[in-house]
């Protein structure tokens, strides 16, 4: 058997990071990674916009990810490539991953783990969209697979369904390939997107933008031929007599991403029902200890910037993981927040610089944030507009405020002026 | 006999003089012309009885809406021109393919079309995957004769044949104590007299001991362990697989179109790929079922089209449930004149939890687009089996269309103005359960009349195993290095989710009659059948199936000629096409 | 006289800014700092932008390479650029920054490969 201290899932910008954090900080790691190279989905993500947080330059995906696989490599760190893993089983010393790949099936045994999963897209039928199964219909994250990794145009006339920021990069994608992108629908009454990507990406090429309005039916037998699109009112729900027929030959959709947590699930990981990733604490320890979690595995973010910044945490966390005792406190948010990570915080290591990041429900014009802890207040930023597409992060001290498994943590967001 | 007038008299109180009933011969022809479909199907039924083999021909004139004409493969060639085969079975679903494969033990010269893209692609693939025991059945039809036997056979032909297949158990849940002993009286004559020898009634106490997640609610339920669970697409295919090994030939993309006939018999049939000339035609063609019959002159019973919408869950609510239940509502669906008598909430056998169907009669036989009240239907439903069934642990949907003729039996017999056409029409549930019994059936009926004209002799080198695609996710370690061993390719995961190997993709590719597209890759052996849909692994298969024929990614398929994927290279290519 | 509304995308913030020319001078408020101004005054006379995408190669395991454009080009000159870079097909492995088109189309801007895709071993 295989022995490791850390063995990172993942070879996307949350598991480099990871792998390389956690050899820096002393530990012998193994990377696994399910395609043949390392990258993750920013190999297919072409478009610039990575890294402005972290390096202030305007990266392409490839070019991000790849500065993290030049010091992976510099750093001679083991990764097995198109290797799979199909089960994680917990022992009494750790964990042990059972692998497959071209080589057969093997068992690694790990002091601990880092989920790196990533998330995959919401489909067509999670979304409820009815009418016909024709080809046509793809995921924004497939036509980009398509387009921008087999050279392949997957549509020449399409409809957009989501203004997420994927969906929305792929309508100038498609664009500048000589696609003809009717419109992109999006059934909530504000985008979902990043507000450079609604500008660049739409706004360019005058491709419009209908909020309120979602796409209802899809038809043709062979191939996609056409879209009923409807507006929607405010419970979301198409308004009769609104409907319209778009004729198009494939229907797009960027209608969020779902956090991958098969195998925390299987580990018996708390997974938090708002972010669908594992609870965390500060350190980005699951509520199985020995395992990590960070990326959009942990929750979806808006910038790879904060993915890589996750994955240092828990790479860091998990090469200094000694299995002490942990006494938990949970956060508990308010109902202005759509979520918070941490969920916890172990009250026998609190840290004076605890990264939280959070989301808005909705969007909120001047308001504060606030963490307090047994009603006194510990932090507070203001802000401006909070929007539930941008996530925020802001550093806590809470070394000072007595922490234990009772107090009562929360975080709210309170709007100042209507 | 039927009484006409009688039955003229009841629909002139109902419809006026809109629709007019006669008897012609042995069967009650309808006519006239009504505009809603659902007054077409209740004068119809209102005109017919349960199980008589004197059935209703519709021909009223719907003015509703025109009724979609059968799609036709694109596919235009003489590939099949001039061929002869002893007996042509029209038709790929479960009954064709059966039947295919039962005949295949003859030395006769068999041939198979089938107008889609695929095998099992309309109500053989788009169903329940349920293996029914036939409590709610009585003596005296085909389907309860061939329910019986079918399900007895089900352990020995998958295994044949190489499908997994489970006898998980089916409740049918109460509410009403007060219906206890009318249920154990039904219970106990289907036992008896019915020959469903496994019915039983069990008590609250049981049940939600063995299901600890029903509804809480229910006072006692029927039961049977004979009930199972199979993939039907999956032993549709693997009967034509194998009809394929022993010598069948067997056409995709082949439509037959008309027929000749000449003194009450077949003489040519003439398809999109050429005109054949087959001594015995085996009518299998599910919905059309009737219209291959008015080919031969010989349409003496109707198809009334009824779509029927499941929904698939993700293997995490497999929790919830592994067996096969329902919630049986008082006044509907109890005792008889059920639709839809199976279904209800089923653990698939791959592990998945099904919910449905429900029933919607149809004038387009064809039409397998997903409705969102089918859905909510079936849910509002479901959620009295099982309390926390939700509908957001879909990940897929689908819409099938039955075939049930108005007397709503199977019709398996010779023809009675065509005498070289044999009918297995009207299939519908429990068709599956019936097809290997019927099959059987049917190959008996066909080797004695061949056996007139000429000497039939069995196939000496006939074998009834199939062995499918190995399932490497299924296998110990040790056996599965060993398959890696053997080919490293076992060892390259394509789908995340169903965790299917490359080596896998390709094995499947080199079965037998397998259409190198996506769908039927799919269908063999599940990538993109996962909670992700194929989001990350269709770019992967399209590029693995591109590669493995030779040709361009754009030239790939979803499942038919037309149904395109990729229309070509980026960088202006596909545009300039 | 001209007034528009224009969301500045220089940071995440993305201020919602009041835009008015006239006399060919322009008047930026709602602006939180003086990028947001910045701009708003080069949307209106001189926007710029980067283009990414993917190159044609001559390799079948990476059918196209990503490249984008070294530095921002005028915003009209998109498509343009777009068929330049449709007319190349890469030939040798290259690397991550290598240039693919030297000054193309004379905007000072070099077409770069943005992967070692190719590189051998990768």
């Amino acid at each position: 058997m295989i022995k490791t201290d850390v063995l990172v899932i993942g070879g996307g910008p949350a598991g480099l990071a990871a792998a390389i954090e956690a050899h820096k900080n002393g530990a012998k790691v193994i990377l696994i990674e399910r395609e043949s190279r390392l990258g993750g989905i920013l190999k297919q993500c072409i478009h610039d916009g990575f890294g402005l947080v972290r390096f202030e330059e305007k990266l392409s995906g490839p070019e991000y990810a790849e500065r993290f696989i030049d010091e992976f490599r510099e750093l001679h760190i083991e990764a097995l490539l198109l290797t799979f893993v199909t089960k994680v089983q917990k022992t009494e010393s750790g964990f042990v991953a059972t692998v497959v790949n071209r080589d057969g099936v093997m068992d690694i045994e790990a002091k601990s783990l880092i989920l790196a999963t990533g998330c995959r897209e919401r489909t067509a039928k999670q979304v409820f969209i009815h009418g016909t199964r024709p080809a046509g219909v793809f995921t924004a994250g497939t036509a980009q697979h398509f387009t921008n990794l087999l050279g392949e145009l997957p549509t020449k006339k399409c409809v957009i369904l989501g203004s997420g920021d994927i969906g929305l990069i792929m309508a100038r994608r498609l664009t500048l390939e000589g696609a003809k992108v009717l419109g992109v629908y999006e059934v909530k009454p504000t985008p979902s997107g990043l507000t450079r990507n609604i500008h660049q990406c739409l706004n360019d090429f005058d491709i419009p933008l209908h909020l309120s309005h979602t796409v209802t039916r899809v038809f043709g037998v062979d191939r996609l031929e056409g879209v009923e699109v409807a507006k929607v009112d405010e419970n979301m729900r198409a308004i009769p007599g609104t409907e319209e027929y778009i004729e198009c030959d494939a229907l797009i959709l960027s209608v969020g991403l779902i956090p991958e947590n098969e195998i925390a699930e299987n580990l018996g990981v708390e997974i938090d029902p708002k972010t669908k990733g594992p609870k965390c604490d500060a350190s980005l320890m699951t509520s199985v200890p020995g395992i990590f979690s960070c990326g959009n595995a942990l929750h979806v973010n808006d910038l790879v910037d904060y993915v890589s910044e996750s994955g240092e945490t828990a790479g860091r966390s998990a090469a200094l993981f000694s299995g002490k005792e942990r006494k938990m406190a949970s956060v508990i948010p308010g109902d202005k927040i759509l979520y918070i990570v941490p969920q916890k915080l172990d009250t026998l290591s609190v840290g004076s610089e605890t990264v939280v990041y959070f989301r808005s429900k909705e969007v909120y014009d001047d308001s504060i944030f606030r963490i307090t802890v047994d009603g006194e207040t510990v932090f507070e930023k203001k802000y401006a507009f909070l929007r539930p597409p941008e996530m925020e992060k802001v550093i806590v001290d809470f070394s000072k405020c007595g922490l234990s498994e009772n107090s009562k943590i929360s975080a709210e967001i309170e709007v100042t002026v209507k | 006999m039927a009484n006409i007038l009688k039955i003229q008299k009841k629909l002139s109180k109902r419809f006026g003089d809109r629709v007019k009933a006669e008897l012609d011969g042995d069967i009650i022809r309808l006519s006239g012309s009504l505009s809603d479909w659902s007054e077409v199907v209740e004068a119809c039924l209102m005109s017919s009885e349960k199980n008589s083999n004197i059935h209703v021909v519709n021909d009223i004139e719907f003015t509703g809406a025109e009724i979609p004409k059968m799609r036709v493969p694109s596919l235009s060639d003489d590939e099949l021109e001039g061929k002869t085969p002893d007996v042509l079975v029209i038709g790929g679903g479960i009954s064709g393919c059966a039947i295919a494969r039962e005949l295949s033990k003859w030395n006769i010269n068999v041939m198979l079309v089938e107008k889609e893209a695929d095998f099992a692609l309309q109500a053989s693939g788009r169903n329940d995957g349920e293996v029914h025991v036939g409590v709610d059945l009585s003596k005296g039809s085909l389907k309860q004769k061939y329910v019986l036997l079918g399900n007895r056979m089900y352990d020995k032909v998958c295994e044949d044949l190489d499908v997994p297949f489970e006898r998980i158990g089916q409740y049918a849940c109460f509410t009403q104590s007060y219906l206890y002993i009318p249920v154990w009286l039904l219970v106990q004559w289907r036992r008896f007299h019915d020959g469903v020898t496994d019915a039983r009634v069990v008590g609250r106490k049981k049940m939600l001991e063995d299901n600890p997640t029903f509804n809480k609610d229910f006072k006692f339920a029927m039961y049977n362990g004979l009930a199972g669970v199979v993939c039907p697409y999956g032993l549709t295919i693997a009967y034509a697989e194998n009809a394929a090994e022993n010598g069948v030939e067997a056409y995709l993309n082949t439509a037959v179109l008309s027929m000749d006939t000449e003194n009450g018999e077949i003489k040519a049939v003439h398809t999109n790929r050429g005109t054949i000339y087959p001594k015995i035609v085996v009518n299998a063609a599910g919905v059309f079922s009737d219209d291959v019959a008015e080919m031969a002159n010989d349409r003496f019973y109707s198809i009334h089209p009824r779509r029927g919408t499941n929904s698939i869950q993700d293997k995490k609510a497999a929790r919830l449930i592994n067996t096969i239940a329902s919630v049986q509502l008082i006044g509907k669906q109890t005792f008889s004149k059920a639709h839809t008598k199976g279904g209800g909430l089923i653990r698939t056998v791959h592990g998945n939890v099904l919910a449905g169907p429900d029933a919607v009669e149809t004038f387009d036989k064809e039409d397998i687009s997903t409705r969102p009240e089918s859905i909510k239907t079936v849910y509002d439903k479901q959620k009295q089996t099982i309390k926390e069934v939700s509908e957001r642990d879909i990940i897929t949907y689908f819409t099938g269309v039955r075939a049930p003729t108005f007397e709503e039996d199977f019709v398996i017999e010779w023809g009675r103005r065509c005498k070289n056409m044999l009918h297995c029409g009207g299939i519908q549930s429990p068709g599956l359960t019936a097809a290997p019994a019927f099959a059987l059936d049917i190959e008996k009926m066909i080797v004695d009349e061949l056996s007139k004209s000429m000497k039939v002799e069995r196939n000496e080198s006939f074998n009834p195993k199939r062995h499918g695609v190995p399932v490497l996710n299924e296998m110990s370690p040790e056996e599965r290095a060993k398959k890696i061993a053997e080919n490293p390719d076992y060892g390259v995961i394509i789908c995340r989710c169903e965790e299917i190997s490359k080596g896998e993709i390709i094995d499947a590719l080199e079965r037998p009659l397998c259409p190198p597209t996506v769908d039927a890759i799919k269908k063999r052996i599940r990538p993109g059948m996962g909670r992700c849909q194929g989001g990350f692994c269709s770019p992967l298969v399209t590029k693995i199936i591109a590669e493995h024929e030779n040709i361009k990614i754009s030239d790939v398929r979803k499942a038919s000629a037309e149904s395109v994927i990729c229309f070509g290279e980026t960088k202006g290519g596909a545009l300039n096409d | 006289m001209s007034t528009r509304e224009m969301v500045c995308i220089t940071c995440p913030r993305g201020c919602t800014m009041q835009v008015e020319q006239f006399d060919g001078a322009i008047k930026v408020t709602g602006n939180f700092c003086k990028r947001g101004e910045q701009f708003a005054v080069n949307e209106l006379t001189m926007p710029m932008r980067t283009i990414c995408s993917t190159v044609k190669t001559s390799f079948p395991e990476s059918p196209v390479l990503p490249c984008r454009v070294s530095k921002d080009i005028p915003k009209d000159k998109i498509f343009d650029v777009m068929n330049e870079i449709n007319r190349v097909v890469v030939t040798e492995r290259i690397s991550r920054g290598d240039v693919i088109i030297k000054n193309v189309l004379g905007l000072d801007a070099d077409v770069i490969s943005t992967s070692d895709l190719l590189r051998k071993g990768e």
